[in-house]
């Protein structure tokens, strides 16, 4: 044989050792896991007995037993089986579109079995499929949990029927400038806004894909529009204005308080430049704050308490959710205040309502105390049936830590929330489908195609946000508004 | 090309290869701290020096602090901080690692004291990445948890990968401390998956602690706090005084917050929190007679009371005998520049424009 070709014999034999060794890699150390860990279910994500849309993407997980081996996992459904071996579960993306199709109404029946340190597993469980599709598309910010400050921020966008993701909006285009999570209104991708904070920033509204910054504030208010929402009309939008301190505890398990000194309501006019400020809604002794409106448009849900001296007293601070009539001819908001959930004789504090874009329910969050529960672990979601005034079960839902950041499906049968389960620290998108019975079913994961995308994951999902169609912007459009475009003065 | 053209191409490729490797090997030995700080930070050498430019011998004494403080190497720490070089990440550690040793308020004016600032590192919008890195050290030293884990969240936010070893560590640990578990697991999980640090999460895993690491985490465990008290993030004195609270034998926070009333100037809020019968150094005598003095308190009683020694008295008396003869000249009290006389009178904020 040739010297040349002994050698690139040896190259080839020795590309192949080294690519053989790359790939094999070392095996995912899954420790520490089981009771009193993050991962105390034998799968994670725990898709066992939930409930899913017929359009999700691959349900992908692994066994957390760090002992565990020879894992073989079969789904069935109606005419297809598939076995799956090894720790890790990773659909190909066919192979389960055939399967959800096959289950669609019905289940899918999952049979895992696997050898621990002691004993073979065997586990037989069900995933539900809904014929009932969850929008696609789903918004959230991305953020570490770093208390007052920030770096490197984005919104982005997510297909929940593959594992497609964009940014809609990013540090890298706007000089890392702090924003705001991105809201639709009642899930719908073409009306849509998000705040652009510091200099060249504003509110960016999007009314069917036309971009515009905002300065959403007048003289009166207290602060520029912190929370609050678009009305179904697209014309106004009902904000509160807030001024936001944010504290720590000492002790226990709730790490950050954030709370508020003052906080008013105010209507902003997108069509007129307009805002609407109402002494009713303005007083120093009373807070308001998280307007909603209604799914008609014609109420302003919102949450409201009487002043404390603060922080001193913010385990007093307990706000009520309360609507006020809206006129959505004049942009005024009425004066007859109805209680829909008293704080006071509940002794719970709400924040965040979220009305169902069919208008039967009102989804909110209740805390011990305060306005920001997404710190406090106590923090659970609450329903309300608008037409009974009785609350819907949700303890298939909440969990043991803060569940919160909550958003509706365009159908009202899917509401997506933001949930710190497991670690505390995290929050992390879950779905959970209401039936035309009113039964909620247990939250799943938003599936990732790395099973262990969540182990490495050190931001949180803030405020994921369901929309029926893709929001017609990019990061880079919102880049060049940014430098480009003067910001619309309200007056 | 010929065999010779080859031949000197070889031998030139040897060369840069060759230059390349002593230029590495010179780097690493001349710039050993930033060569570990930046592992601890998660990012090779490449991205360091991108994130954080080429180092110099001040960014490799501020690192070294850094990484060492960070083993709770503190002989190393103070050996590094020895020279004071007037920067308040070296004041920081200075005065850490001679807390850790018992020594802080004796060894508090032999150094450079930016004020409160070479106590706790000041953290937000207008902090370095670097000092918030750093910020988290003390709050775990003192048995703060909350403000460690904050700290050490911030550090990590901005540092250049958003995460890392250092910051995992420390947040595993306050976690492991304050007995959140299922949150310790998470940031175990990701450094079980860190080869060089491997060893060091598993002795940490729930349930498999050996006696070393039982005894540490109870150590912690035990300063504390036991109320639950909201505070603002910079309310220094509160934090202190709510640790204090729980645990009157934490002599290390004593001194702590003892020194940053005196670093603040706040004669007032040093008396109230003073506790003759928990510490003690000429110091805090020196500052009492500022107070005693000021407040027409200068007796027998009060003297004995505060444990103020004849010696420091009398220091005390030529101090004001010669500031009174000199109007206060600072050039005349040079053999008080080591006291709290000295930089009670004439320590002041620099201002930058």
């Amino acid at each position: 044989m040739k010297r040349s070709k002994v050698i690139s014999s040896l190259a080839i034999v020795v590309a192949a050792v080294a690519f053989a060794l790359l790939s094999c890699g070392r095996e995912v150390d899954v420790r520490p896991a089981g009771a009193g860990t993050d991962r105390p279910a034998e799968v994670f994500p725990d898709y066992r007995e939930v409930t899913i849309p017929c359009n999700i993407a691959p349900l992908n997980f692994y066994y957390t037993d760090p002992e565990g081996r020879a894992f073989v996992t079969t789904f069935t459904a109606p005419g297809v089986s598939v076995k799956i071996r090894g720790r890790e579960i990773k659909w190909k993306e066919k192979q389960w579109k055939k399967l959800l199709s096959a289950a669609t109404g019905s289940d899918i029946k999952v049979s895992s079995s696997y050898r621990s340190a002691r004993e073979e597993v065997v586990l037989d469980w069900l995933m539900h499929v809904s014929a009932d599709k969850i929008d696609p598309f789903l918004t959230y910010r991305l953020i570490e949990p770093g208390f007052e400050v920030w770096d490197d921020l984005e919104i982005r966008e997510r297909n929940l029927e593959s594992f497609e993701e964009r940014a809609i909006s990013d540090w890298k285009h706007t000089q890392n400038k702090c924003m705001n999570c991105h809201i639709h209104s009642h899930a719908r991708g073409d009306l849509s806004m998000f705040y652009l904070r510091g200099q060249g920033g504003g509110a960016i509204l999007n009314r069917g894909g036309t971009l515009r910054k905002l300065t959403l504030k007048d003289s009166e208010m207290i602060s520029p529009t912190v929370y609050g929402e678009i009305h179904p009309g697209g014309r106004y939008g009902v904000f509160s204005t807030n001024i936001i301190i944010p504290a720590m505890h000492s002790f226990g398990p709730n790490r950050m308080e954030v709370f508020d000194t003052g906080s008013d309501l105010c209507v902003a006019d997108f069509d007129q430049n307009h805002m609407f400020t109402f002494p009713q809604f303005a007083r120093e002794d009373v807070f308001e704050t998280f307007p909603v409106f209604s799914a008609e448009g014609d109420y302003v849900y919102f949450c409201t308490a009487p002043s404390k001296k603060l922080p001193a007293e913010i385990d007093k601070m307990m706000y009520s959710l309360v609507r006020v009539p809206f006129d959505a001819k004049t942009g005024e908001l009425g004066t007859q205040v109805d209680t829909v959930w008293n704080a006071r004789t509940r002794a719970k504090s709400v924040c965040h309502p979220k009305t169902s874009p069919d208008g039967r329910y009102i989804l909110f969050t209740i805390a011990d105390y305060g306005t920001f529960p997404i710190n406090h672990s106590e923090c659970d979601l609450c329903m309300m049936d608008l037409r009974s005034g009785e609350l819907v079960p949700m303890d298939e839902v909440n969990a043991d830590k803060s569940d919160t950041y909550h958003s509706w499906s365009s159908s009202s049968r899917w509401f997506v929330f933001a949930s710190k389960r497991g670690d505390g620290m995290f929050g992390k998108p879950y779905f959970s489908h209401i039936g035309e019975d009113g039964t909620v079913t247990r939250p799943f994961l938003l599936p990732q195609k790395d099973p262990h995308f969540y182990d490495n994951m050190l931001r949180s999902f803030n405020v994921p946000d369901l929309g029926d169609a893709p929001v017609g912007f990019d990061a880079q459009e919102i880049g060049r508004i940014w430098r480009e475009m003067p910001a619309e003065q309200f007056d | 090309m010929n065999r010779k053209g080859r031949r000197i191409l070889w031998i030139c490729l040897a060369v840069v290869v060759l230059a390349a490797a002593v230029s590495q090997f010179l780097f690493f030995f001349r710039y050993p701290y930033f060569r570990r700080y930046a592992a601890e930070n998660g990012v090779t050498l490449l991205e360091a020096r991108r994130a954080w430019g080429h180092p110099s011998e001040i960014s490799e004494v501020a690192m070294g602090l850094a990484v060492e403080a960070a083993r709770e190497n503190w002989d190393r720490v103070a050996q590094i901080a020895s020279v004071d070089r007037k920067s308040e990440v070296g004041t920081y550690y200075y005065n850490l690692s001679n807390a850790m040793r018992g020594t802080l308020p004796d060894r508090l004016m032999d150094y450079y004291q930016p004020f409160e600032r070479g106590l706790f590192l000041p953290v937000g919008e207008k902090s370095t990445p670097f000092i918030i890195a750093c910020a988290s050290d003390v709050w775990f030293a003192l048995g703060d948890m909350s403000m460690a884990e904050r700290d050490a969240m911030l550090g990590m936010l901005f540092s250049p990968s958003h995460t890392g070893p250092r910051y995992l560590r420390r947040l595993a640990e306050t976690n492991l401390v304050k007995g959140d578990t299922q949150a310790a697991s998470k940031y175990l999980r990701i450094l079980l998956n860190v080869p060089s640090h491997r060893r060091w999460a598993h002795s940490r895993i729930p349930g498999s602690w050996s006696p070393a690491v039982q005894s540490r985490i109870e150590a912690k465990r035990a300063l504390l706090p036991r109320t639950d008290v909201v505070h603002g993030m910079d309310q220094t004195q509160i934090i202190l005084r709510v640790l204090l609270n729980s645990n009157p034998s934490n002599k290390m926070a004593l001194d702590y917050l003892l020194c940053y009333d005196l670093l603040t100037k706040d004669l007032d809020a040093f008396v109230a929190d003073f506790a003759p019968n928990l510490t003690s150094s000429v110091l805090y005598e020196e500052a009492i007679l500022i107070f005693l003095a000021s407040k027409g308190g200068m007796s027998e009683d009060n003297w004995d009371h505060y444990h103020v020694s004849p010696s420091t008295l009398e220091r005390f008396n030529r101090f004001v005998t010669l500031y009174k003869q000199n109007d206060g000249a600072m050039s005349s009290l040079e053999e008080f520049r080591k006291t709290y006389w000295f930089y009670f009178y004439f320590a002041s904020h620099n201002e930058k424009k």
